[in-house]
């Protein structure tokens, strides 16, 4: 089961390769539609999926893989997000010039899920790596003027802070004399080890989350990223998706070495505080929707490491929630902004016309003709800043409460950012929507009914009854906050 | 006095014995057959000598009282050698097609300098090895002066004079260790150094020095590469494809086998081999950085690969041994393959400039996809076969303690993503601006496939061959 739920999207967009136009849609559709119902499935039925085999056993490597609680939750908004995002691209009248969307981004999901599931550290880099390639296809092949900048500034980074992390992970089981690169059998060994060898090897970790959180000041790839990407926003949801460092924190470097994180807690929360506030604060003068929405990225990102490093059930479970739920809801305002500017860009391929319809305040009043457009749009600001009844707000609020508990000046400085964000949000939104009007577009037609509905049911039901989702993280939450002596 | 017959088993030479005489066919028949005869002929001979060196596996057979050994490293080495002689063999057939001319003496020389690698690899007496060393040299300087063009005439004599000169320091090594030791046994030497009454450790470690560099130049160790960018550039393309894969991983065999086996109680030459190391890394990566031309680049690319294979030389022989060997063997894949398609892109040897590449992506679809494989590979990108030689290269020796050096080859390779990431990006993401030749006949065409699709099993299911590897731990 668990095997298929990862390489399905992988077979199909391999098969996908084959066949032109409606055919290779309809069937990179259904491949991420089948990952995403057999997900639920395992999720609704608590299918057990613990799978584990020798990779290469002369080095201790092992392909073991599993979805327990917050794998599953953020393999099922992978799936289901990458699923709506290929629906609305074949919605999209330029879709046929950019087919090869479609096999990228299926490529990108096995790699997601890989991600999620991996349970041997070498199967996790590997995975980790992998889904690097098909991101920077789509960046080059799709990606506007400057993008062979964006695209190497990505992968340096990425890689710089990839291969430390593979060091690091090479002398983890060196140190801990592990027969294995399994976590299981990594994270007795390692607990034991000294202050000195935790912090180096933890930090190797770090610089590879850190990169891909993104966390201060290793964010420089991000904005590029998300601004030279396809104006659709099919690249930015993946790569809003492909933003694991979290993830990864939570999975491997805080359990593995406890002592060496409750060490530099301080340092790390401060400097995740400052990412969030500076993200708000750069998003404030972005004058591009693509930029604006990257630094917005970049604040849930510092609100999601501060979650994590504050090392207490609370926080964490918060942090994890909103890192799923962040890609519902971030992802969906990149999908705004490409219904935004496919309506207002009369000439795909042209870069100044792309870049206007991208600015911020170049068309204004736009709810006068598109009311329930404007509407839908708002509730997804609402909920990326925050917005109580919304599933942001869950998130946010127990980062915070549980980064109080640990280091109440650096929550004092990230609570700012909640004034920040609504100010630029707010700010931004009132200059499309709102004022006199300039310009006037279309209203959504069905098939982009058919895309937000889902989001929307998503974003106000979490917001609402959050405690599946959050019963789903639990177990976890707790054990790894047992291990790092949080209550 | 009793005549004792030598201690000779044929079986256990028999695919450095099919090569040779292959290489001695295919220097007499060139006079009645045609060429691409000659060629078909080298390609059966190396076959031939690859399904003995299979058939061999696991007999650890042995020769001349020991001096000449079919171990499964000898044996894992030559499957190797013979891989990286048939892509060049198979990339020759194209050189035609542009009006270069690949005499059938050709296949001749490369034949003997590809038995001259095996005997190196198989070597465990220092005069054996020597020969090696010697044979393989000599058909090399050959090869690279092949084309008659002022720049390959050049890189020939380059080649010629520098690596004479390496070769008489190598020598020189050999004497001394031999005069510490009184052996030439690769193990004897061991035996003797551990001995209480051993007292000339300072000349065995004068002597480990000496051998350090002459090795250091044949395998383009820095400040011993320098003759490797021009020489590579400048000599036919399918040549430098045979040295920069066969000739490299020969003497990779031959400085682990003397590292490893022999002078692994010496003191002495580990703290200059680091530096050795983190030299070439650092040098091999930013000079590739700088490079216009794609044979140039890759030549010196293969500087720096000389540095992470060294990383295998200084771990502990159980880990070096096989961790080196598959990384040389999916290298031979992954660069051969690079210069094959460099082969049949270029109008002559001298390569191409990279810009050149642009738009091939659309225009050489299977080209294009093969080059991205194999520049991936090299870049160590996960799921392919160089991203694990790589880790077991690192894991090698960070388990030995070098954990600085495997730091530094970690930067060092996320450098060279930036000039593997370059053609690429070319390649897919940039409209085409020159119309580039392709002389890519159906038999490269397949042999691109067969090495894409090596490098990416390699990667995926690495343990259908480093199962076999665990064999060569010693």
């Amino acid at each position: 089961m668990i095997h298929l739920i990862i390489f399905i999207p992988l077979l199909f967009a391999l098969i996908g390769l084959f066949l032109r136009g409606q055919a290779r849609a309809s069937i990179s559709i259904f491949a991420a539609l089948a990952s995403f119902a057999l997900t639920a499935v395992v999720w609704i039925a608590k299918i057990d999926t613990v799978y584990r085999t020798p990779w290469i056993p002369g080095a201790g490597i092992f392909y073991s893989v599993t979805f327990d609680g917050p794998s599953l939750l953020l393999a099922l908004v992978a799936t289901l997000m990458t699923s709506i995002t290929l629906i609305y691209f074949s919605n999209r009248k330029d879709s046929q010039q950019a087919e090869g969307m479609y096999p990228l981004a299926l490529a990108m999901l096995t790699g997601l899920l890989g991600i999620f599931a991996a349970r041997d550290l070498i199967l996790f880099y590997v995975f980790f790596e992998a889904t690097l390639v098909p991101s920077l296809f789509m960046l080059g092949l799709y990606g506007r003027k400057n993008r062979v900048r964006a695209l190497t500034k990505m992968a340096l980074y990425t890689i710089f802070g990839g291969l430390l992390m593979l060091v690091s992970i090479i002398a983890t089981k060196l140190y801990s004399n592990s027969p294995s690169f399994d976590f299981l059998e990594l994270f007795g060994r390692t607990s034991q080890l000294d202050l000195e060898t935790q912090t180096w090897l933890f930090l190797g970790f770090v610089a590879a989350f850190a990169v891909k959180l993104p966390l201060f000041p290793l964010h420089n790839w991000l904005p590029d990223f998300h601004a030279e990407n396809h104006s659709s926003g099919v690249a930015d949801v993946m790569g809003t998706l492909y933003k694991v460092g979290g993830y990864g924190l939570f999975r491997f470097a805080l359990p593995l070495f406890p002592a060496a994180a409750q060490n530099l807690q301080w340092v790390f929360m401060f400097l995740a505080a400052f990412t969030a506030l500076y993200g708000a604060w750069i998003a404030f003068s972005s004058k591009d929707f693509k930029r604006l929405l990257a630094y917005a990225g970049l604040s849930h990102m510092g609100l999601v490491a501060l979650g994590m490093f504050s090392l207490n059930p609370i926080g964490m479970a918060g942090a994890l929630f909103l890192l799923a739920f962040q890609g519902v809801y971030s992802s969906a305002l990149f999908l705004i902004v490409g219904m935004l500017e496919e309506r207002l860009n009369k000439d795909v391929q042209n870069e100044k016309t792309t870049s206007q319809a991208l600015e911020i305040g170049h068309v204004r009043g736009l709810a006068a003709s598109a009311p329930a457009f404007a509407g839908v749009a708002l509730v997804l600001w609402f909920a990326s800043i925050g917005v109580p009844g919304l599933a942001g707000f869950i998130g946010e609020f127990s980062v915070f409460l549980g980064a109080y508990q640990a280091n109440p000046w650096a929550t004092a400085l990230a609570v700012s950012t909640v004034i920040a964000s609504a100010a630029f949000a707010l700010t931004a939104y009132q200059r499309t929507w709102l004022e006199e009007t300039t310009t006037t577009i279309p209203e959504l037609n069905a098939r982009d009914w058919f895309v937000l509905v889902p989001i929307l049911a998503v974003t106000v039901f979490f917001g609402v009854f959050s405690g599946s989702a959050l019963k789903l993280l639990e177990p976890s939450v707790q054990a790894v906050a047992g291990l790092l002596g949080g209550k | 006095m009793n005549f004792v017959a030598p201690d000779v088993n044929y079986y256990s030479m028999l695919p450095f014995i099919t090569v040779l005489l292959t290489a001695v066919f295919a220097t007499i028949l060139p006079f009645y057959v045609s060429r691409k005869a000659i060629a078909g002929l080298s390609a059966v001979g190396l076959l031939v000598a690859l399904a003995a060196s299979i058939g061999l596996w696991n007999t650890n057979l042995s020769s001349f009282y020991g001096a000449y050994r079919s171990d499964n490293f000898a044996l894992g080495f030559g499957i190797v050698l013979i891989v990286g002689a048939l892509i060049a063999v198979i990339s020759s057939v194209d050189v035609a097609k542009r009006g270069g001319t690949m005499q059938a003496e050709f296949f001749a020389i490369l034949l003997y300098a590809v038995s001259g690698t095996m005997l190196l690899a198989s070597a465990h007496d220092l005069i054996v090895l020597l020969i090696g060393f010697e044979v393989m040299s000599l058909g090399v300087y050959v090869l690279s002066s092949f084309q008659e063009t002022a720049k390959s005439e050049e890189a020939g004599m380059k080649y010629f004079l520098l690596g004479g000169f390496a070769s008489a320091i190598l020598i020189f090594g050999i004497a001394l260790v031999f005069g510490a030791t009184g052996k030439f046994g690769l193990e004897a030497i061991n035996t003797a150094v551990l001995s209480p009454e051993f007292k000339n450790s300072s000349i065995a470690a004068v002597g480990a020095l000496f051998i350090l560099i002459g090795f250091g130049f044949k395998v383009a160790m820095a400040p011993f590469h320098q003759w490797t960018p021009d020489v590579y550039t400048g000599a036919p393309t399918v040549v430098t494809q045979f040295m920069s894969v066969a000739v490299k991983a020969a003497a990779f065999a031959g400085f682990l086998h003397i590292f490893g086996l022999a002078l692994q109680n010496v003191s002495g030459w580990q703290t200059p081999l680091q530096f050795l190391i983190a030299l070439t890394l650092m040098i091999g990566n930013l000079a590739a950085l700088r490079q216009s031309n794609l044979k140039r680049m890759l030549a010196y690319s293969s500087v720096a690969h000389a540095g992470y294979v060294g990383l295998a030389v200084l771990a502990s022989p159980s880990q070096g041994f096989s961790s080196a060997l598959y990384y040389l063997g999916i290298y031979t894949l992954m660069n051969a393959g690079a210069f094959a398609v460099l082969n049949v892109l270029s109008k002559d040897d001298d390569g191409l400039e990279i810009e050149s590449l642009a738009g091939l992506g659309s225009s050489k679809p299977l080209l294009a996809a093969t080059l991205t494989f194999f520049l991936l590979s090299l870049a160590g990108i996960p799921p392919l076969g160089g991203f694990i030689g790589k880790y077991l290269i690192f894991s090698a020796a960070a388990s030995s303690g070098y954990y600085g050096l495997v730091i530094l080859a970690a930067l060092t390779s996320a450098v060279s993503l930036a000039y593997y990431l370059r053609p690429i990006g070319l390649m897919y993401f940039r409209p085409r601006v020159t119309v580039l030749p392709d002389f890519s006949g159906r038999s490269t065409r397949v042999l691109l496939v067969v090495c894409a699709a090596g490098v990416l099993i390699l990667g995926l299911v690495p343990n259908a061959v480093y199962g076999l590897l665990e064999l060569v731990k010693k």
